[in-house]
């Protein structure tokens, strides 16, 4: 990877992870678990990796944002996840503000 | 499939132990899921080589692991650049002190030869590394005493200063005149460097070679020597140079190093003419005296006034001297004052900044 390449990932990484969270957070407005929730997001267009979707799903339950529970489903248990009450509100401030710097952006440009 | 679990297996022996059943859990349904839907759009198992790329997509278990894992820190962002600055600190004062130890103890022959001095020499990084691991270690502390939620409680979280833009140094510009204000660097080396003659001429009584090098040897073999009012003099020379120090010592620490004002110039330069003052005025204007007068007085007597005379004649013109720069130094001083109340801003104009 050449040093243009390499700095242009770096960039791109730092500009998706805000709009990733944003983006689960509005997914997870229905309930998912793990790899549905990666499944819907891809048919988005939105491709998250595992590692990274993941262990993103914990950080924001541990921040209150998101509430979980282990079910069986397809004789499977798995953890599903969704918003929580404090999460929708968080939801709603950052949807704004993603709305706010979209509309400036397209003005400087 | 075996290879799954096995790389679930390193995965969860990276995980913190409390956290571990439940995170690899839901990693092998998540992953077990996406395994069955490829197996399923191939209508077929995938053969070793697929699994191996497909895991390999994933990243290595200790990637997969620390993904996990809160951001860790020795020393956090927020910290950092205080580490860094005091680092700096350590490091300038450390090899200052140093060096004058090392100084003292080559003027006092502790350190008698090359192989002493080299080890001295080698001996520097070593202290310096010492340092660098204490000052790491205290900041790693408060650092993990920060992120610490039972420190938090026991409220052991050292607090972030109050950081007032009002204590920020004033800017380093150019007078009205052009000339250029004291910079930090220059008041530190100021200190420094004082600090170190002072302790060089400290040493000169005790060893005269330090100021006369080899000519120490032929006034010893001379049959003349220094009257007393030398020492005089000498003392005076000794509480001038300390009193300065001390005076850039203080003006550092008040954070006033960068304009040393007509006060300190008109003191320094009235007690400088002090000891050239004691000499001048010396009892009879015996400057030098003979070793020993009995022996001497009749061969040496003669050229002993002529020297007398001559330096104390010396010594006049540079009394006269120095009060003709005091006073060209007071015109100048006073010539940049009238000009600075004159001129109503000698700084950059400030913007509005809006954060």
């Amino acid at each position: 990877m050449t040093i243009a390449e390499n700095l242009f990932e770096n960039l791109r990484l730092e500009l998706r992870r805000g709009c990733l969270t944003l983006a689960v957070l509005a997914q997870l407005r229905q309930e998912h678990y793990g790899y549905t929730l990666r499944k819907a997001l891809a048919e988005h267009g939105l491709e998250i990796d595992e590692s990274t979707l993941y262990p993103l799903l914990r950080r924001l339950e541990t921040q209150g944002l998101l509430a979980s529970e282990w079910r069986e489903e397809d004789k499977r248990n798995k953890r599903f996840y969704r918003l929580s009450d404090d999460g929708l509100a968080i939801f709603g401030q950052l949807l704004k503000e993603w709305q706010e710097i979209n509309a400036s952006i397209d003005k400087i440009l | 499939m075996e290879l799954l679990d096995r790389y679930l297996q390193a995965v969860r022996k990276r995980l913190p132990w409390n956290r571990q059943d439940d995170i690899v859990a839901e990693l092998k349904v998540n992953l077990e899921s996406q395994l069955e839907e490829k197996e399923a759009a191939l209508g077929r198992p995938l053969t070793p080589l697929e699994a191996e790329s497909w895991l390999r997509q994933l990243g290595s278990p200790a990637q997969m692991a620390a993904r996990y894992m809160p951001q860790r820190y020795l020393i956090g962002p927020k910290l950092f650049p205080t580490y860094v600055y005091a680092l700096k600190v350590v490091f300038f004062w450390a090899l200052v002190t140093y060096s004058v130890v090392c100084a003292v103890q080559l003027a006092t022959g502790v350190l008698a030869n090359a192989s002493d001095v080299a080890l001295a020499l080698l001996r520097a990084p070593v202290i310096v590394m010492n340092l660098a691991a204490w000052v790491t270690l205290a900041f790693a502390i408060v650092e993990f005493a920060k992120r610490s939620s039972t420190a938090r409680k026991l409220g052991m979280v050292p607090p972030t200063p109050d950081w007032q833009p009002a204590t920020l140094p004033p800017l380093e510009m150019e007078l009205a005149t052009g000339k250029k204000r004291r910079s930090y660097a220059h008041a530190v080396a100021e200190v420094v460097f004082g600090f170190l003659f002072l302790i060089w001429f400290l040493l000169v009584p005790e060893f005269p070679y330090l100021m006369f090098g080899p000519g120490a040897w032929y006034l010893s073999a001379s049959p003349y020597q220094l009257a007393a009012v030398w020492m005089v003099a000498y003392w005076w020379l000794v509480g001038l140079n300390a009193m300065g120090l001390i005076w850039n010592i203080v003006q550092l620490m008040r954070g006033e190093w960068q304009n040393q004002g007509l006060t300190h110039h008109v003191v320094f330069k009235t007690a400088g003419l002090v000891p050239v003052l004691v000499l001048a005025m010396a009892r009879e204007r015996v400057l030098v005296v003979l070793r020993h007068p009995a022996i001497d007085q009749m061969r040496y007597g003669g050229s002993l006034d002529a020297i007398n005379q001559g330096l104390h004649k010396a010594l006049m013109i540079l009394t006269a001297l120095i009060v003709l720069q005091l006073l060209w130094d007071l015109g100048v001083k006073g010539l940049e004052l009238l000009r600075s109340g004159q001129t109503p801003s000698v700084g950059p104009r400030s913007k509005n900044v809006r954060g």
